[in-house]
C-alpha cells in the first residue's frame, strides 16, 4: 500500500488531485446539461407548455389582487374592507350559474374554509373557500338576480363578498399576487390539461376561447368532483368508517 | 356510479369491507384466480417447504455455504441489495419534507412502503442465513458489542425498520378511518425523516464498512477504504431508481388506484435528474478509489474487465443515459435505465460480498438451487405484500374517495 503522507509528492496523490481536478471541471456543465431545458420538444411537455402559454392568456391575472390556491382573489380596498371573489379559473372551471349561495353578512369566515357555494345550471353546487379571515360586512345582492355575473365578470361585477379582515397581514402570507399568482395560474391549467378531453387541447393550440365548464368537458359525469378537486374543496374522508 | 334503485344488499362487514375488496368470499376467492396468482403460488408452493427445510436441517443441508465462504446470496443479494434497494424510502422521503421538494410528495407513500417491505424482507432473508437466528436478540438486549460494526448495523437496521413501519402508519389510519390517529401519525412525519435519515446514512455506510476488515480477502479493485462512502452514495442512486422502477409497476399494475392528478411522468424526470447526478459523483468517487489503491495495472484483468463493466455500464453509463433520457422526457428510456441502475447496485453488492470475496481462493461459492429458490420465495412474498397493502391502502393516492373502493 502507498503511505499516506500530506507533505510527500508521490504519483499516486497527483493522480488523485488530477481526478478532483477534472471532475470539479466536468462537474459543472454536466449539472448544467442535466438541469437545462429540454433541447427536443416532446409531446407531453409540449402539450403542456402550450397549455401553460395558452393559460397566460386565457385567465387574467390582474396585478392588483390577491390569489387564494382555491381560486378565490382579495383585493384590500382604501376603507379597510377587502373585496372577495372567484377568479377566472373557477369562473370557467364551473360554468354558467344558476345560483350563488353567500353567507350573511355578520358571519365569520376563515381563510381556507368554505364560505360560498357556486350552484350550476344541472344543479349540482360547488362550494369555494374565503382567502381571509374576518367578518362578512356586505354581499353582492345583484348576484340573487344575476348570478351569471360571477361567472361572466368575476373580477369586475361578479364580486361576491366584502370583509373585514382580522388578520389581513397573516392572511396575505398564504396568498399569491403578480409574478408567483402567474406561475400559479399557469401551472393550474396544465394541470387541467394534463386531463382535458382533445377538442380542449385543440382550443389551447389556436389560442380560441375557453370553454365555459372546462370541468363538464373533461368529465360530465363526475365534473363536480373535478371543481372540488381544483378549488380544494374535495371531501377527504377516510375509506372506511 | 350509484344506481338509485338500489338492490336489497347486505351490509357488508368490516372483513368484507377492509380485507376482501367489498366481495362476498367466495367471489374474493374467485377473483384471486389470476395468471399472476399462479405463479406466485407455484412459487410459494416450492420455496416455502424449501425455508422450513433450511430451519428444519441446518445451513450446511440446505446452502453450498462454508468455513471459508460463510456468506452467499441471502447476505449478498436479500441483506446488502435489499437495504439498498429499499433507500427510496429515506431519499424520497429527505426530499420532500427535509428539502422542501413537495411536488415528489404524491410518491412517497409508495417509496415508504417498498422501503419498509424491503427492509421486512432483508431481515427474513438475514435470519434464514444466521446459524442460530434465535440469538438475533443478543447483540441488542443481551450482550452489545459496542466497536462492532455489525452492532451499529443491527441497531440501526432495527430502528430503522420500526422508523419505516410508523413512518408507514398515516395511510393505514387512513384505511381504518382512524382520523385522530391519522392526525397525530401525520404531524410526526418530519421528526420520523429525520430520524430515518440519520439511520439510513449510519446502516449503509456501515453495511459496506463490514468489508473493511476484509482488506485480504476482498479483491483490490472493490476493497477500499471509502467502501462506506461507495455503499452510502450509490444507496441514494439505487433508492431513486428503484423508485422510479416501482411507480412505473405500480400505475401500470393498479391504474384504478392511482391519483390520476399527478403528472408522473414529470416526477420521473425529475428522480431521472437526481439520480443521474449521484451516479456521476459516484463515479468519480469510484476512480478516486482505484487512483488511491495505485492498482491501475489489476484493471488489465480478469476481474479488472469485470470491475471495468461494473463501474463503466453500471454507473458512468446510466448517470449518462439518465442526463440524456432527462433532457428529452424520454420516459421510457428513463424508465429502462432505472432498472439497469437498479441491476447495477445487485451485481455490485454481489460483488463485494460474493463473487470478489476470496477472490483469490480455490474454494469458490455458487449458491445452490435451494438458496436461490429461497431468495425468489422473499422476493415474491414482498412484492405479494405490495400488492395486498396498495389493493386496500391508500398508497397511490392519498386523496381517495371513500366510494372508489368498490372493485
Amino acid at each position: 500500500m502507498i503511505p499516506h503522507d500530506i507533505l510527500t509528492l508521490y504519483s499516486a496523490k497527483m493522480i488523485e488531485y488530477g481526478i478532483a481536478i477534472l471532475f470539479l471541471l466536468v462537474f459543472i456543465p454536466f449539472w448544467n446539461y442535466v438541469q437545462g431545458p429540454s433541447a427536443v420538444a416532446v409531446p407531453v411537455q409540449a402539450r403542456v407548455r402550450q397549455a401553460a402559454a395558452a393559460g397566460a392568456q386565457w385567465f387574467q391575472v390582474p396585478l392588483d389582487r390577491l390569489f387564494h390556491r382555491g381560486h378565490a382573489w382579495a383585493r384590500p380596498e382604501a376603507d379597510g374592507l377587502v373585496t372577495v371573489g372567484l377568479d377566472g379559473f373557477a369562473a370557467n372551471l364551473i360554468g354558467p350559474l344558476a345560483a350563488v349561495g353567500l353567507p350573511h353578512v355578520g358571519a365569520a369566515v376563515g381563510q381556507g374554509e368554505r364560505a360560498w357555494r357556486l350552484i350550476a345550471e344541472d344543479g349540482r353546487a360547488v362550494e369555494m373557500l374565503s382567502p381571509v379571515d374576518g367578518v362578512i360586512a356586505d354581499i353582492n345582492r345583484d348576484l340573487v338576480s344575476a348570478p351569471d355575473a360571477a361567472q361572466t365578470d368575476p373580477y369586475g361585477a361578479g364580486w361576491l363578498l366584502r370583509i373585514r379582515p382580522d388578520r389581513l397581514r397573516a392572511n396575505s402570507t398564504n396568498l399569491l399576487s403578480g409574478p408567483a399568482a402567474r406561475r400559479w395560474m399557469d401551472e393550474a391549467v396544465a394541470g387541467l390539461q394534463q386531463a382535458c378531453s382533445p377538442e380542449l387541447g385543440a382550443l389551447a393550440q389556436d389560442g380560441g376561447v375557453p370553454v365555459s365548464g372546462m370541468a363538464r368537458a373533461i368529465d360530465p359525469e363526475h365534473w363536480d368532483r373535478i371543481a372540488r378537486t381544483h378549488l380544494l374543496t374535495d371531501e377527504k374522508e377516510a375509506a372506511h368508517v | 356510479m350509484r344506481s338509485t334503485t338500489a338492490r336489497a344488499l347486505p351490509a357488508r362487514s368490516w372483513v368484507t369491507d377492509k380485507l376482501f375488496l367489498g366481495l362476498p368470499f367466495a367471489e374474493y376467492l374467485k377473483s384471486l384466480a389470476t395468471p399472476g396468482n399462479f405463479v406466485v403460488g407455484l412459487i410459494l408452493a416450492v420455496g416455502l417447504p424449501v425455508l422450513a427445510y433450511r430451519f428444519a436441517y441446518g445451513l450446511g443441508a440446505s446452502t453450498n455455504l462454508s468455513q471459508t465462504n460463510p456468506w452467499g446470496i441471502w447476505i449478498g443479494f436479500d441483506m446488502l441489495g435489499g437495504v439498498a434497494l429499499a433507500a427510496g424510502g429515506y431519499t424520497i422521503a429527505t426530499s420532500v419534507y427535509i428539502f422542501g421538494l413537495k411536488q415528489y410528495h404524491p410518491i412517497v407513500r409508495p417509496a415508504i412502503l417498498t422501503g419498509f417491505l424491503g427492509y421486512l424482507f432483508a431481515v427474513l432473508g438475514l435470519t434464514a442465513d444466521l446459524g442460530r437466528p434465535w440469538n438475533l436478540p443478543v447483540p441488542l438486549f443481551i450482550s452489545w458489542g459496542g466497536p462492532s460494526v455489525m452492532f451499529e448495523i443491527a441497531w440501526c437496521v432495527v430502528l430503522y425498520l420500526t422508523v419505516l413501519g410508523l413512518e408507514f402508519l398515516p395511510p393505514v389510519f387512513q384505511w381504518l378511518g382512524w382520523k385522530k390517529a391519522l392526525a397525530v401519525a401525520t404531524k410526526a412525519t418530519i421528526g420520523l425523516t429525520v430520524i430515518g435519515v440519520m439511520l439510513s446514512t449510519l446502516h449503509q455506510s456501515s453495511l459496506g464498512g463490514l468489508f473493511l476488515m476484509a482488506p485480504g480477502k476482498l479483491h483490490p479493485l472493490w476493497y477500499s477504504p471509502f467502501i462506506p462512502a461507495y455503499f452510502f452514495i450509490s444507496s441514494i442512486a439505487a433508492g431513486l431508481s428503484m423508485v422510479i422502477v416501482e411507480s412505473g409497476l405500480s400505475h401500470r399494475a393498479f391504474k384504478s388506484r392511482v391519483d390520476h392528478h399527478v403528472n408522473l411522468d414529470t416526477l420521473v424526470v425529475g428522480l431521472a435528474r437526481g439520480a443521474s447526478v449521484v451516479l456521476f459523483c459516484y463515479f468519480f468517487v469510484k476512480l478516486q478509489g482505484v487512483a488511491d489503491s495505485g492498482r491501475w495495472a489489476m484493471l488489465n484483468t480478469g476481474y479488472g474487465y469485470w470491475f471495468l463493466v461494473e463501474v463503466l455500464g453500471f454507473v458512468l453509463l446510466p448517470s449518462l443515459v439518465f442526463a440524456w433520457a432527462a433532457r428529452r422526457a424520454f420516459v421510457t428510456l428513463i424508465r429502462w435505465t432505472a432498472a439497469w441502475t437498479v441491476l447495477g447496485i445487485i451485481v455490485n453488492r454481489l460483488n463485494v460480498s460474493v463473487i470478489a470475496l476470496n477472490w483469490n481462493v480455490a474454494d469458490r461459492y455458487f449458491p445452490s438451487w435451494m438458496e436461490v429458490m429461497v431468495s425468489v420465495t422473499l422476493v415474491t412474498l414482498g412484492i405479494t405484500a405490495f400488492r395486498w397493502i396498495v389493493n386496500r391502502m391508500p398508497v397511490l393516492n392519498e386523496h381517495e374517495p371513500s366510494d372508489d373502493r368498490a372493485r
